[in-house]
């Protein structure tokens, strides 16, 4: 992996702009907002809190253009991201533990979790799922925010 | 007067303590920071509700009523983790512009949802299920939108040093 993070890093983009890094940090950060806003609404809806007497489906339908749009605004600006710095991204121990856990939650989100979206009420085993959700994606976004932090 | 508060501050011994806490600073910013994301997006999905962008099958009273509590919770986290961090270093945020426009915004925020409450939310009644709400619950709803985004914006540069004045 080290040489294409070296390739990355050949690049130089957004090299000497520390604004340019911080307006895609920004950016990545607001996307963030309402991404976890949305998983936060459905999570709470499965564990029956929240908006708990809306039909979950409705829940889920009415939070999923916010998820796709929030998330495809983190890919995007994650992506930016490491390849404006991509030294600090591969010599970080966060930000490997963060792709690896976001694997884990990304499937759990799009996959496991979207299976909600077909019932007015959450089978029993969906409630954990919910309460997973929630942890998961925090302490993804605590490792993301680390990466900056620990060097 | 309040650069006094500040140096008082900054000279206690706890203060001092929280400020030399080598390994405390990354994992408290980190504990606000995340906890005022969650808030904020839970504050964002109430805005677009009032905005008709989403949850328009839902009551607003509803999206209002049953978000609250974790909003307030999530911003109990979020204000304690964030008072801490002042108190270890009151002098350091003392010269951020960053710090006191996100200040400044806060309280803007604050007095926009209290002015909501008090006014175009009474007749909540007559519009409740409504998806597209009235123009003042619309403007309420805009506004809280771009004031916290503003406060999420500031709080994050808050940490670089543009703009900082040493003091």
């Amino acid at each position: 992996m080290l040489p294409f993070f070296q390739w990355l890093e050949s690049l130089k983009f957004g090299a000497g702009s520390e604004y340019t890094v911080a307006s895609i940090n920004v950016t990545h950060l607001l996307c963030l907002v309402v991404f976890i806003g949305a998983v936060l609404v459905v999570d709470l809806r499965l564990l029956g809190t929240g908006m708990r007497r809306q039909p979950l489906s409705d829940v889920v339908r009415s939070a999923q253009p916010w998820l796709l749009g929030g998330f495809a605004g983190m890919f995007v600006t994650g992506s930016l991201q490491v390849v404006a710095t991509p030294m600090k991204a591969y010599f970080s121990d966060q930000f490997w533990l963060k792709m690896e856990l976001l694997i884990v939650a990304i499937i759990l989100t799009f996959f496991v979790r979207s299976f909600a979206a077909q019932r007015d009420e959450a089978p029993g085993w969906l409630k954990p799922v919910g309460l997973v959700s929630i942890l998961l994606w925090s302490f993804i976004a605590v490792q993301g925010r680390l990466i900056g932090l620990l060097q | 007067m309040i650069r006094s508060w500040f140096d008082w501050v900054d000279a206690m011994p706890s203060s001092i303590a929280i400020r030399e806490a080598v390994y405390g600073y990354p994992y408290l910013l980190t504990a606000h920071a995340v906890s005022m994301a969650l808030f904020a997006g839970l504050i964002i999905m109430m805005d677009l509700r009032l905005l008709g962008w989403a949850f328009k099958r839902t009551p607003l009273t509803q999206v209002q009523k049953q978000l609250f509590p974790w909003q307030m919770f999530l911003m109990a986290v979020s204000s304690l983790t964030g008072a801490v961090l002042f108190y270890g270093q009151p002098l350091r945020y003392y010269g951020k512009v960053f710090f006191w426009t996100k200040m400044a915004l806060m309280l803007f925020a604050g007095l926009n949802a209290l002015y909501f409450h008090f006014t175009t939310y009474k007749t909540v009644a007559a519009w409740d299920t409504s998806d597209q709400p009235p123009t003042g619950a619309k403007l309420a709803g805009a506004l809280s939108l771009v004031l916290w985004a503003g406060v999420v914006i500031f709080g994050r540069i808050t940490a670089y040093n543009w703009m900082t004045f040493s003091n």
